[in-house]
């Protein structure tokens, strides 16, 4: 029993050293060493880039070991977790668009891009997608992956047989208020009585509010959700609601209401052509896309950003650039649906190529102009927060039968509170 | 239940007889008193260890840390700052915070009155069945070590509005189809049933255990009187199960006032805008699914600290209650 007592003190006393050299290692490893590291990691979600693209940069850079992993569930809380630690942070992040507002706080804990030249390559990027990578005093801490550039989805179908206008122009044409469209719902339930425009309110009310540039807080950090232009935006919601063409689908079962015609139109970004042909693969052919009435707003879109952890930024900044040059960004259109975040992109012939599913249409034609036309916006950390209280309001306008004007007064009431809860003034 | 008592002591005298055996060879006096005495107990306090560091690293700091958060405003990973209670005294004025409070105590009730009235119900027909009780014992169990996710999905599709199997079999026999995932009532009661459904038997196998200790006798002493199964039901099981159908109820409210994967698949994916909302109508937010929202959608850690531990304090009075029928109805 002795003995065994001191060889396990021994071994304790062996293991505790072995914790402390790994331990030293791991130190000599991080932020505190020198800035050319050899080794560098790269966190993105399925999706969020291109494979082959991520591929191909690791054949790229010999100088340096690109390692990535592709990060599942909520990335936004795991990249969180990581940063708070200070131990294995990534030396380059994927940050989603929804969440980068979110970073900006911490800018300190990320490196400012334009330190590494970003500012010189930035007139080939988008001018509003950079700035909703920058903080208030202009350190660029997300650079663009792609964005999320809006239109309007249409059965032609549905609309030859209502009388509508059917070819993508004479749609733009037609169709370019929210007047407009909401003119086009009796025609189409007349033809379709069972069908509807659109399927619900928080549609009309998230597009026609990127519309402006203004959210629900403004740059001094006060609450505005209750001013003109979220109302206005609100009221044209309620105005689907009431013109009785809105199928308030508030759930999983949008998937067969697109798929079996319930639904005439659908409004959403680039992106969402891959949400529709995987909802209704039979439909194909007989989609076309044209410009969002009311003028093209932005949904979504990811940043990558270089941590103040990152082993090697010099390096690090060049695989950026390299993954995000317009090329590839073509590259990552093909390969993800990755819309480019820079215009460059746009002539190339990944993105200029006819698309089956919409009927041969040149889906570029719409949603390269609109990427341009996006109104710069500022949104605040507490912004996402804020805004939820109009979002359930809405549904509840619609499973519930709520009145639109005590909706109203709710929503603006808990978003207040919100923000009070959140510093906002 | 004779058996526990018998292999208690039987055990026991071991450990002292094989610790004085290694005193008399070391040679130091029998008695210790002190922390010398507990210090010669180390082979056992190294042995029983990794479960207390676990718990320490794993949930007793976590825990502690929470508390400490509560007094905090923390976006996760910027400075904190103290606030005092300022978190909490939002939590009062906070409408979503009991609107979610009372989202879950509805659900606990739609879920676990029937839910044990069903468990004890088949427990009681288990308990006389003669063939195949290995079969039907593993059938009810099998819910209770399904994947909650696999099952939320699953009553998703069945439940939901347009082309859910349930409203087609509803519409198939001419009754009304009903919007499930979409009325603040049923959506509830779907979570309801979700939970029922997995935890019923599970509570079951409890009450058939308990059952089993029931003297055959006095059931026998009932049907020579005449009683039918109903009155043997009501009139023998029940009382003779009180105990348990307390344990059963303390189990089943801090199993059910945590709900939260529940809603969190039923309602989590709705839109990138608006996570976790419980819902049309938040009718689904339960307070645990508000919480996560608040830490991990809106990275306000110091609030969702605040949320769980105002929570601790209604289910600690959940359990005093519980504790007070029990030790009422032993005196009585």
């Amino acid at each position: 029993m002795d003995v065994s007592r001191r060889r396990f003190v021994q071994t304790a006393l062996l293991v505790a050293a072995g914790a402390g050299v790994t331990a030293a290692c791991g130190g000599s490893d991080s932020s505190s060493g020198t800035k050319d590291g050899k080794d560098l990691t790269l966190w993105y979600w399925g999706g969020g880039l291109s494979d082959k693209v991520v591929a191909d940069a690791k054949k790229q850079f010999t100088d340096v070991t690109l390692k990535s992993s592709i990060i599942g569930g909520t990335f936004k809380q795991k990249l969180l977790t990581t940063m708070n630690g200070r131990s294995f942070v990534p030396d380059i992040t994927g940050i989603k668009g929804e969440d980068i507002a979110s970073f900006l706080p911490n800018a300190s804990r990320f490196i400012d891009l334009n330190t590494l030249g970003a500012d010189k390559i930035a007139s080939e990027y988008l001018d509003w997608k950079l700035k909703q990578g920058q903080t208030q005093d202009g350190k660029q801490i997300g650079f663009p992956i792609d964005i999320g550039p809006t239109a309007m989805y249409y059965r032609e179908d549905m609309f030859a047989k209502a009388g509508l206008p059917t070819d993508p122009a004479k749609v733009a044409a037609e169709i370019s208020t929210w007047e407009d469209y909401f003119a086009i719902g009796a025609e189409i339930q007349k033809a379709y009585p069972k069908a509807f425009l659109l399927n619900n309110m928080t549609a009309v009310f998230d597009m026609s509010l990127g519309q402006g540039g203004m959210r629900m807080i403004d740059e001094n950090n006060k609450f505005i959700g209750d001013q003109d232009h979220v109302r206005k935006c609100w009221d044209l919601a309620v105005q689907l609601y009431e013109s009785g063409a809105d199928a308030k689908i508030n759930d999983e079962s949008l998937k067969a209401a697109v798929a079996n015609g319930t639904v005439a139109t659908q409004l959403g970004a680039a992106w969402m052509a891959l949400d529709v042909k995987d909802m209704a693969p039979d439909t194909a052919g007989k989609w076309r896309v044209a410009p969002l009435p009311g003028g093209p707003s932005n949904m979504g879109g990811s940043f990558l950003a270089l941590p103040k952890e990152c082993r090697n930024p010099e390096v690090a900044f060049e695989i950026v650039k390299w993954l995000l040059s317009p090329e590839n960004q073509g590259r990552g259109f093909q390969d993800a649906a990755l819309f480019p975040s820079s215009p460059a992109a746009y002539k190339l012939p990944a993105l200029t190529e006819g698309d089956p599913f919409f009927g041969g249409q040149k889906t570029i034609e719409v949603f390269g102009p609109a990427a341009e036309k996006v109104p710069a916006f500022y949104e605040a950390p507490a912004n996402a927060a804020v805004a939820v209280p109009f979002y359930n309001e809405l549904t509840s306008i619609e499973s519930k039968g709520k009145k639109p004007d005590d909706a109203w007064k709710d929503a603006v009431e808990q978003a207040k509170q919100i923000g009070k809860q959140q510093g906002v003034s | 239940m004779a058996a526990p008592p018998t292999a208690g002591p039987a055990a026991a005298p071991q450990v002292p007889q094989k610790h004085r055996r290694t005193d008399r060879s070391s040679g130091r006096p029998r008695r210790r008193r002190g922390p010398r005495r507990l210090l010669s107990f180390w082979p056992q306090y190294v042995a029983v260890s990794p479960f207390f560091l676990l718990f320490l690293t794993f949930l007793f700091f976590p825990m502690i840390y929470s508390l400490y958060l509560a007094f905090q405003r923390w976006d996760g990973i910027g400075e904190m700052s103290y606030v005092g209670l300022e978190q909490f005294r939002f939590l009062l004025d906070d409408p979503t915070f009991w609107l979610a409070l009372r989202n879950t105590l509805v659900i606990w009730v739609f879920s676990t009155f029937p839910m044990l009235f069903m468990a004890l119900v088949l427990a009681t027909m288990l308990n006389s069945t003669r063939r195949l009780t290995s079969f039907y014992r593993v059938a009810y169990f099998v819910p209770n070590v399904t994947s909650v996710v696999a099952v939320s999905i699953f009553f998703f599709s069945a439940f939901s509005d347009r082309y859910g199997v349930v409203n087609a079999v509803l519409q198939a026999v001419n009754v009304p189809s009903v919007p499930w995932l979409n009325n603040e009532w049923t959506i509830k009661a779907v979570i309801a049933m979700l939970m029922t459904w997995q935890w019923t038997g599970y509570n079951m196998v409890i009450y058939l255990a308990g059952l089993q200790a029931i003297p055959s006798d006095v059931y026998e002493a009932a049907k020579l009187d005449g009683a039918g199964p109903v009155r043997t039901f009501f009139s023998i099981t029940v009382p003779m199960m009180r105990p348990i159908i307390l344990f059963t109820v303390i189990i089943s409210t801090v199993n059910g006032l945590q709900s939260f994967t529940e809603p969190q698949v039923l309602f989590g994916s709705n839109a990138a805008n608006n996570p976790n909302s419980g819902g049309p109508g938040q009718a689904g937010l339960t307070t645990l699914l508000y919480f996560y929202h608040q830490a991990f959608d809106n990275n306000n850690f110091g609030y969702a600290a605040a949320i769980v531990w105002a929570f601790f304090l209604v289910i600690l009075l959940f359990v005093a209650i519980n504790w007070r029928l029990v030790q009422g109805r032993r005196k009585g």
